[in-house]
């Protein structure tokens, strides 16, 4: 993230003396460089294009072919070719009301956990600059470590501490007066999913705190100070000097939880104990169950490029914003 | 996007894995009889991890008599029960497949229809005229047999006889007995946590009541299937098991019966309604649960359990079945070692580990050994889920677990949730 946010601050407007040298040097033989700066980044880029091909292309099409068959079990087994059902999936699974309501909570679950995650992260990041260094490496290790933890060995975590007859959170509660002994927190499927929500953005913060812990380094003092003398509240100051400078960060950061917590798997399945009951079911675990759980392997494949499609937008807004940022340069 | 990504990728592995030896494996059914020589080969066998933590010694006696036969060897990976099944579409895709395959009786029909498993000669096998019909049912197909009844389980009532006995009340006959049982233990126990009979979201014990009211689940209606459920005689049942459970139990409604055992060893409930071998796994447990050598540690309810049939409730008929793979390259051989694991003399070994053999000529034998007498009792009035290929998928799409939490948590009313299960019930049997 250093090579993307630092030549959106102003202190890279600068001039530098690396950055000067390195077109005079260049200005000696034109004509080579030329023709060589056509094919070198093609051919250095080459072999990760083929391993992408092979490893996220080839799957991509295949999905994409399966969700115009009906591919069952037996087919898996046989290895008999699975018949062509034309958009037989499609229409199912987009006039599946069920569906719909998968979409919407996954939807929801997203732009919650999103905004949480984001402010929360912000917030951190903004008192890791206020704290005095000791304490600054103390969070940074203490988030490493949550961010080191594996998904599942987080989301096994949550499930013992949630735990109705076992959990520390229900004993804590009773201990402290409250009617919390033997409390379901799986019963009613809001509490369920604040819960679910609370794992994701704890294990989130991390990855967003540190970014932007690193973005807020390069806001300049200078700009605040100034910003001070002038009388600006804090408030002002955050929303008027930091908060423009960090917008391009804080926004690919913000798309990239989009992508990631829009997936939302591993988290759920673990805290139902792998059997996910339809107030659970987002659009992850939904084409999962399809697929491997009943053996419907083209409708899961449908519904998984739905998925895709449905992202699509943020991928490309993603994308976008890494081009802008690049252009800056 | 990554998972999803994983998830395609480990798809096409597996599709090119049937694309490569989608045409091995045999179209007759292999014998057992006659002399077949594995000297030199070994086959795989795959079994649930209750073998290899309850009877060990029968697979190893098994293993023994099968080498000294056949000359080959067998090698017996144990698996366990969470996800179990996605391992196996994986393995069974490819080419290197177990000879062997242990799977529960309601996941069976689902193989079987996809052509999983070869066909076997049924008369072949020991005591296959008595096999229990909620085992084998599983098993046929178009009148031919796709594989052979292992063990049964069923389910009884365990209950903790030093609180019995303070309470002075007697082990419950009937149903109405059990009711005033459980209100002295309730009136005698006065902590908090205390429930006295405990239940979670168990739909074993929940549809078992509903059979007890004489309703069923769905029937087959020429070729279709209609969900029962919103049947008043099915309700009737359900009602009397909601009412017990809201009277008695403390449980979690949004768990289900997984740990019922080491829940019930916090000595926080009177009763509870298990298979036979989890008054063991309450009474003791490893030291280090994943090592299955490691040394016992008694509870607090250790020496306090006895078993007695669920009174009158008839009870759902759990287990597993063996079957020979379709791909495998030792048929013949699969087929002789399972005989000898299902017959009398392994079956016999089987009843000494307090499991249930797989036919009722041997449920008497059962129900002579010490402790056994319940869940042989209990076997003898069983019941079995609709035996459709499509079944799996109900219980993999949680419908029967969702439609008892939406009532223990009020959110619906019987008959509204047995609406609801009989809808999902008839779409997921009836899917093409």
């Amino acid at each position: 993230m250093y090579a993307v946010d630092s030549p959106a601050t102003p202190r890279q407007h600068r001039p530098s003396g690396g950055h000067q040298r390195l077109p005079q040097r260049g200005a000696v033989k034109p004509k080579r460089r030329k023709n060589d700066s056509a094919r070198t980044p093609l051919l250095l880029a080459a072999p990760a294009l083929l391993i992408l091909a092979a490893l996220l292309g080839y799957p991509m099409f295949r999905m994409m072919q399966l969700s115009f068959q009906d591919m069952r079990l037996r087919q898996l087994l046989t290895g008999v070719t699975p018949p062509w059902v034309g958009l037989d999936n499609y229409t199912n699974v987009l006039t599946d009301p069920f569906f719909w309501d998968v979409v919407r909570r996954t939807a929801t679950f997203t732009v919650v956990s999103v905004v949480l995650s984001v402010v929360f992260g912000l917030a951190v990041a903004l008192l890791m600059r206020r704290v005095a260094r000791p304490v600054r490496l103390a969070m940074v290790v203490a988030m490493m470590f949550v961010w080191a933890v594996p998904q599942l060995v987080q989301a096994q975590i949550f499930k013992w501490m949630v735990d109705t007859d076992f959990g520390v959170f229900n004993y804590l509660l009773a201990q402290i007066g409250l009617d919390y002994q033997g409390h379901s927190w799986f019963a009613d499927p809001t509490q369920g999913w604040i819960v679910i929500t609370t794992l994701v953005i704890w294990a989130g913060i991390p990855f967003l705190a540190i970014t932007l812990n690193a973005g807020l380094t390069q806001v300049p003092k200078e700009l605040l100070e100034a910003a001070v003398v002038d009388g600006a509240s804090p408030w002002q100051a955050l929303r008027r000097i930091t908060l423009p400078i960090l917008k391009p960060l804080i926004t690919i950061v913000t798309t990239l939880s989009v992508i990631w917590n829009f997936g939302l798997f591993t988290q759920v399945w673990v805290l139902r104990d792998s059997k996910v009951e339809p107030e659970y079911q987002t659009l992850g675990t939904y084409s999962f169950i399809q697929a491997f759980g009943q053996s419907k392997y083209s409708l899961g494949s449908a519904i998984a490029v739905i998925t895709v499609l449905l992202m699509l937008g943020v991928t490309v807004f993603y994308i976008r914003q890494m081009f802008k940022i690049g252009e800056v340069d | 996007m990554k998972r999803r990504i994983a998830i395609a990728a480990a798809l096409a592995a597996t599709l090119l894995g049937a694309a490569a030896c989608g045409d091995s494996g045999g179209t007759t059914a292999p014998s057992t009889e006659g002399k077949v020589d594995g000297a030199g080969k070994t086959i795989k066998v795959w079994l649930m991890v209750d073998a290899e933590s309850g009877w060990k010694k029968v697979v190893d006696d098994a293993n023994a008599r099968f080498k000294a036969e056949t000359g080959a060897d067998v090698k017996v990976e144990y698996q366990q029960w969470a996800n179990h099944l996605t391992k196996l579409d994986a393995t069974l895709a490819g080419a290197e497949v177990p000879d062997v395959v242990e799977l529960g009786n309601t996941e069976f029909a689902k193989y079987v229809d996809a052509g999983a498993f070869a066909e076997l000669k049924k008369d072949e096998f020991e005591n296959s005229s008595t096999w229990l019909t909620g085992l084998s049912g599983a098993c046929e197909l178009d009148g031919k047999t796709f594989c052979v009844p292992y063990y049964a389980g069923a389910r009884v009532l365990i209950y903790r006889t030093d609180l019995f006995e303070k309470s002075k009340v007697e082990v419950p006959k009937t149903l109405a007995e059990l009711k005033t049982a459980a209100d002295k233990l309730e009136s005698d126990n006065k902590d908090s946590k205390f429930g006295a009979f405990y239940i979670p979201t168990n739909w074993f014990m929940a549809f078992s009541f509903g059979q007890r009211s004489g309703g069923k689940i769905a029937v087959k209606e020429g070729d279709k299937w209609v969900g029962q459920m919103s049947q008043p005689a099915f309700q009737q049942g359900l009602q009397d098991w909601v009412d017990l459970h809201k009277a008695y139990s403390k449980a979690d409604p949004a768990k289900d019966e997984n740990d019922q055992a080491a829940i019930f060893a916090q000595g926080q409930a009177a009763m509870f309604y298990g298979n036979g071998w989890e008054k063991g796994s309450a009474e003791e447990i490893r030291k280090d649960p994943n090592d299955p050598e490691s040394e016992l540690v008694p509870t607090k309810v250790k020496g306090k359990l006895a078993l007695a049939p669920m009174p009158e409730v008839p009870s759902f008929l759990g287990g597993s079945n063996l079957g020979v793979t379709q791909k495998s390259a030792n048929q013949a051989l699969a087929a002789k070692w399972v005989k000898a694991f299902t017959d009398t003399k392994s079956m016999e070994g089987l009843i000494a580990a307090n499991a249930l053999p797989n036919s009722t000529a041997l449920l008497d034998k059962a129900a002579a050994v010490e402790g056994m007498e319940a869940t042989a009792q209990a076997a003898k009035n069983s019941w079995f889920p609709p035996n459709s290929a499509k079944w799996a998928d109900v219980e993999k799409q949680t419908v029967p677990q969702t439609m008892l939490r939406d009532i223990l948590t009020g959110k619906k009313t019987v008959q509204e949730a047995t609406a609801w299960g009989d809808e999902q019930i008839n779409t997921i049997l009836n899917a093409s």
